[in-house]
């Protein structure tokens, strides 16, 4: 069930109805109940996969902690993850690999059979969480849980099993196992953080994707100019929507007293790449960096590597080969899970390329910095680098956000050179599937997400300062949202105009 | 404001939202399911969505109706009022979007079980066996709850939390709302069918320039409709049908008339199964198939006929002869032809339009003088071209003529015109009269009503040409030879005498209302054929706009108080059509004057 649907806020409501009215020490038993409903909601047939992986991790689980033999230990724990990431890897890919298997081998008269497989309801999510658990066994982070149905409900918990953030299993099953008496403070914050997440998704996602369709679908048709639009409305979009959807998750679970951790933080703020990575999809960089970076820059043939290197390029650079080629290996990595495509891999090589040139140019800069007199601190400085960034960030979308490698070198091509600034005007941006009142939401939205974001990259919390407001405030703003909420984002769709009904009739 | 407090203002507010909602939508009320309080403007209501809004209308007024028709919207084509006049009934036309023969039973049980029904007039046509229920979950297709017989709760439920757009719509409407039918509200409330009064004055006359204003003729989709449900089709009626026979009801099945090419959709096999099944249930009239079916201007899109083609087919099954009704049209079809009858559907039609359509000339003159000028003739011209006509074969016809043969199909002598002259001057009295006579030909005039019998304007000294007198026109009228029709009484008039706010056509003033431009239309319409039917004693059918102009308005105006031709002044040649009233509507006329020389007159006839 979708995040946004009424079917959703009436589980919501009989799930935290039940939660509070059961005994503490039953409540993580009304959440697995929950989460399996959730699930099966989604498909009952593919709680199979769910409790395929759920089962092996338990059981690799309880050996890894028992078990003293370093090599079995590995030989398990490479098995089990093998067996998880193939799966994950077989149902992301097994239809795309056979219609091109079966391109080849059409001629010698073999066919594939291709099945028409639904892919898991956040099966990346759940196996990235359970891999991690299993590593953190193996490095002796902690025990194994022994119960397996608390097991069960650290990989399916509900809100977060759609799309994140993956958590580490040390700072979750605490939580999800713990009593919680009803508290009015964390109920609030629940809803208010679904809220903005709502007015994320709903008024500015939903409304700049259409602009994004409408565009990039059919990008030949259009002037550089109205492509970089879009593909400016994609970085709006997905930031929206992701971030928008993560609160809301957070939301719920916060309702239910259990703190899920953030997953963004204000990336639009950032000042180089690296940094810009840091602050997006935060549980994901997190466990690439703990489970991919760490090992492989650790492991020996990077070392040997990086000796290497250190020979070949004595300085800077020598060093941070190893280490580049690490940071290649985790956007490619990223770049295979979002699907596979040689578009992905070109993302992987331009973050991976800009962010190791910026480590290479840093002490030039500084002395450039300290000649011209610019206090790399102050925030002249500060805004240029914001501003860089967010345009490295634009020319990285359009490889994300384009059909193939193909298509995003020449809608880029398009953006340099075709641009054609006068094809942006009002006629033509009201043709791209937005009327006037659209673009004014969607702007003062952003303005206003813009300076949520301010506030707090300066410390404010912005909870602790409309507590302060008097109740008339709160309340108009309250009413205000819900207002916005319900007509610009739950009524947008299912009208139709009289002139569109009697037509065929 | 502490947390508890906080959570209860929000909940408060979510309520408080809600309610607003509910409440809006129960005062907008878009599609009328609570009874239209405050607008009351059904015709919005219906067209949103007619399953619904037609059954909550209903609900309250059903005790002016005792008899309806049911079927997909090509229904709507089968006039009401006709029905009334032939049945002597009260008929509603209950039709639908859509030809889902499901919804069409549900409703029929429904209005048998709950309004008083006399006659029932079901609409069917091969493609109810092709669609047959509609999965239908939007507020603008569904079926009302009652008629459903689903959980009404849910059905309000629905309404209420209705997306306010809706409703906001109807509020925009209503203010853009008019005389004439919009987008927002294509019914007629009190008889339940589309308002179809701008479908009924649109002109249509050659082939060409339909198909330019109707190119979906020109490029007709092809399909291939396999009937899956000819056993759900065949159960309905026969369930319909039994319904009926319980109640005592009168039940009329019709076939509808389909535009040729559509009903090679069609596969002939099936199409004879559903007709042999068919007739073993009930007979039924079948229009759907007849030469005339292949011309284009008897339909207005892909699958609707005009309501021209319904009278036709009502004038049929009742046998009313005054009307035309050609060659073969219409079958009753029972057991022993049902099989011949389906196998109209392989035949091959094709469309030769001679026998049923007629090019007429109409000729526009105004007064006659010996100093000619514009709108000026000299007397020997005008012989010249009487002369010219007489010897060339032509025969001048009267508007009546005319008019007999669109409604009645009475032809028209050989190379038939038209000689009208437009103002009522004395000059056609002195001059013209006298030479028509000598030729023996035909004439309309169209005298401004008000000036009659004036040589000042109106009530002033103005002096102005002389305009004939009754007297005059009644001798004109009694040699049968000229009519006497309105061009306006006091829609003319002359800046030079009435100064700037002078309505020189029919035409709304400058700031003038509808409404009140309306009334001021029909006053002055209604006074000049009173006064030409007081004074000469033949009835005023037509009227030659003041300087040609007309619009949508006028010509619906006009229409609904019985004004079966209106001319123009656009140049060109009409074409007439058997049965298509809108044939003579704005008629195009050829303004002939001193120098148009007989020879010119000729040749622009033979084009």
């Amino acid at each position: 069930m979708s995040l946004t649907s009424p079917v959703f806020f009436l589980f919501l409501i009989i799930t935290l109805f039940v939660y509070f009215t059961v005994p503490g020490r039953y409540q993580w038993l009304v959440l697995l109940v929950a989460s399996y409903l959730f699930y099966a909601v989604a498909g009952i047939k593919l709680i199979f996969f769910l409790l395929l992986t759920t089962v092996t991790t338990y059981f690799a689980g309880l050996l890894l902690s028992r078990w003293k033999n370093k090599t079995r230990k590995k030989w398990l724990l490479a098995a089990v993850l093998l067996f998880n990431f193939g799966l994950l890897a077989f149902l992301k890919y097994y239809n795309f690999a056979i219609a091109g298997l079966n391109l080849i081998l059409a001629p010698a008269g073999f066919a594939l059979p291709s099945f028409s497989l639904l892919l898991p309801l956040g099966i990346s999510f759940y196996t990235f969480q359970s891999a991690g658990y299993l590593i953190d066994l193996y490095r002796g982070k902690y025990q194994a849980e022994t119960n397996p149905a608390k097991f069960a409900l650290f990989v399916s918990f509900f809100p977060q099993i759609i799309q994140g953030p993956i958590s580490r299993f040390d700072q979750l099953a605490p939580q999800l196992t713990a009593p919680h008496a009803l508290d009015f403070d964390q109920l609030k914050y629940g809803i208010q953080l679904m809220l903005w997440g709502y007015f994320k998704k709903i008024i500015i996602a939903d409304r700049a994707v259409v602009v994004v369709n409408t565009v990039l679908d059919n990008f030949t048709s259009h002037s550089g100019s109205i492509i970089a639009f879009a593909v400016f409305f994609y970085c709006l979009q997905i930031y929206c929507d992701f971030s928008g959807g993560i609160d809301i998750v957070r939301g719920t679970a916060q309702m239910l007293g259990i703190n899920l951790r953030e997953n963004f933080r204000r990336p639009y703020f950032a000042t180089s790449l690296a940094d810009f990575w840091r602050r997006w999809h935060i549980s994901l960089g997190d466990w690439m960096r703990d489970y991919l970076f760490f090992p492989l820059s650790l492991a020996k043939p990077f070392y040997k590597l990086g000796k290497r290197t250190r020979k070949l390029f004595p300085g800077k650079l020598g060093k941070i080969i190893p280490t580049s080629l690490a940071s290649f290996i985790v956007f490619f990595t990223i770049g295979i899970w979002h699907g596979a495509n040689l578009k992905y891999i070109a993302f992987g090589i331009y973050n991976g390329l800009l962010i190791s040139f910026a480590i290479v140019i840093e002490p030039y800069m500084k002395n450039f910095l300290q000649k011209v007199q610019i206090n790399p601190q102050g925030r002249f400085w500060q805004i240029i680098q914001i501003i860089s960034t967010n345009f490295l960030v634009f020319i990285g979308r359009y490889f994300t956000r384009a059909a193939s490698l193909g298509a995003a070198l020449q809608m880029l091509k398009k953006t340099f050179f075709f641009f054609q600034a006068s094809a942006i005007n009002s006629g033509a941006l009201l043709d791209l599937g937005l009327t006037k009142l659209d673009y004014l939401l969607v702007l003062c939205g952003s303005l206003i997400i813009l300076g949520v974001g301010f506030a707090q990259e300066k410390g404010t919390s912005i909870r602790k300062t409309l507590e302060q407001k008097n109740w008339a405030f709160q309340w108009a703003l309250v009413m205000v949202t819900l207002f916005v909420l319900v007509v610009f984002g739950i009524y947008r769709q299912g009208f139709i105009a009289s002139e569109f009904i009697y037509q065929q009739f | 404001m502490s947390s508890k407090q906080w959570l209860l203002m929000f909940l408060a507010s979510v309520l408080l939202i809600a309610l607003l909602i509910c409440a809006f939508n129960y005062v907008t009320d878009p599609f009328g399911v609570f009874g239209d309080r405050f607008f009351q403007w059904y015709a919005f209501n219906f067209t949103k969505n007619p399953r619904v809004a037609k059954i909550a209308y209903l609900d309250r007024h059903h005790r002016q109706y005792d008899s309806y028709i049911i079927g997909s919207s090509a229904s709507s084509s089968f006039s009401v009022e006709l029905l009334n006049a032939y049945m002597d009934a009260r008929f509603f036309n209950l039709f639908m979007y859509g030809a889902y023969i499901a919804d069409v039973t549900k409703t029929v049980q429904y209005i048998v079980d709950h309004y008083e029904v006399k006659n029932l007039v079901l609409n069917l046509g091969v493609v109810n066996a092709y669609k047959y229920d509609k999965d239908a979950n939007l507020l603008t297709d569904i079926l009302h709850a009652r008629t459903e017989g689903s959980s009404l709760w849910q059905f309000y439920g629905k309404y209420l939390f209705a997306n306010p757009s809706y409703g906001l719509e109807k509020i925009r409407s209503f203010r853009r709302d008019g005389y004439l039918p919009q987008t927002f509200d294509v019914f007629q409330v009190a008889t339940g069918a589309y308002d179809k009064s701008l479908r009924d004055i649109e002109r249509i006359q050659d082939l060409d320039g339909y198909y330019e204003k109707y190119p979906v003729f020109l490029n007709y989709p092809k399909y291939e409709y396999k009937l899956h449900h000819i056993d759900d089709f065949i159960h309905s009626v026969a369930a319909i049908k039994k319904l009926c026979e319980e109640k005592h009801i009168n039940l009329l099945v019709i076939f509808f008339p389909l535009y040729y090419e559509y009903s090679r959709f069609f596969d002939p096999e099936q199409v004879e199964e559903v007709y042999t099944r068919l007739a073993e249930i009930t007979p039924f009239w079948d229009f759907s198939l007849h030469p005339l079916n292949t011309d284009p201007r008897f339909f207005y899109d892909e699958t609707h006929f005009r309501n021209a083609l319904g009278d036709m087919a009502l004038a049929k099954i009742f046998g009313d002869e005054t009307k035309y009704i050609p060659q073969d049209f219409g079958v009753y079809v029972t057991p022993a032809n049902a099989r011949e009858q389906a196998a109209k559907y392989k035949a091959q039609y094709n469309l030769d339009d001679s026998a049923y359509t007629v090019k007429v000339p109409i000729l526009l003159y105004h007064h006659l003088a010996d100093e000619t000028g514009p709108l000026i003739i000299s007397k020997e011209q005008f012989a010249a071209h009487m002369k010219a006509l007489a010897e060339n074969g032509y025969t001048a016809v009267s508007l009546q003529q005319l008019v007999d043969y669109v409604e009645k199909g009475v032809e028209l002598p050989p190379k038939p015109v038209v000689i009208t002259f437009d103002d009522g001057y004395a000059s056609n009295y002195e001059i013209a009269y006298p030479i028509l006579k000598k030729y023996n030909l035909k004439a309309t005039i169209f005298p401004i009503v008000s000036l009659v019998g004036k040589d000042t304007y109106k009530d002033t000294a103005q002096a102005i040409y002389p305009h004939f007198n009754y007297e005059q026109a009644r001798e004109m009228v009694a040699s049968g030879l000229i009519e006497i029709q309105s061009h306006s009484y006091d829609m003319h008039q002359h800046k030079a005498f009435e100064g700037e706010t002078a309505r020189e056509a029919m035409e709304p003033l400058a700031g003038e209302k509808e409404e009140a431009f309306i009334a001021a239309l029909r006053t002055d319409f209604a006074r000049s054929r009173q006064e030409l039917e007081a004074q000469i004693g033949k009835p005023v059918f037509a009227l030659a706009y003041p300087l040609g102009k007309y619009s949508d308005l006028t010509e619906v105006i006009l229409s609904q108080m019985g004004v079966k031709v209106t001319l123009s002044t656009e140049p060109g040649i009409n074409t007439l059509i058997k049965g298509l009233p809108q044939s003579l509507r704005a008629l195009k006329r050829i303004n002939v004057d001193e120098n148009t020389s007989a020879d010119e007159l000729l040749q622009i006839l033979s084009r």
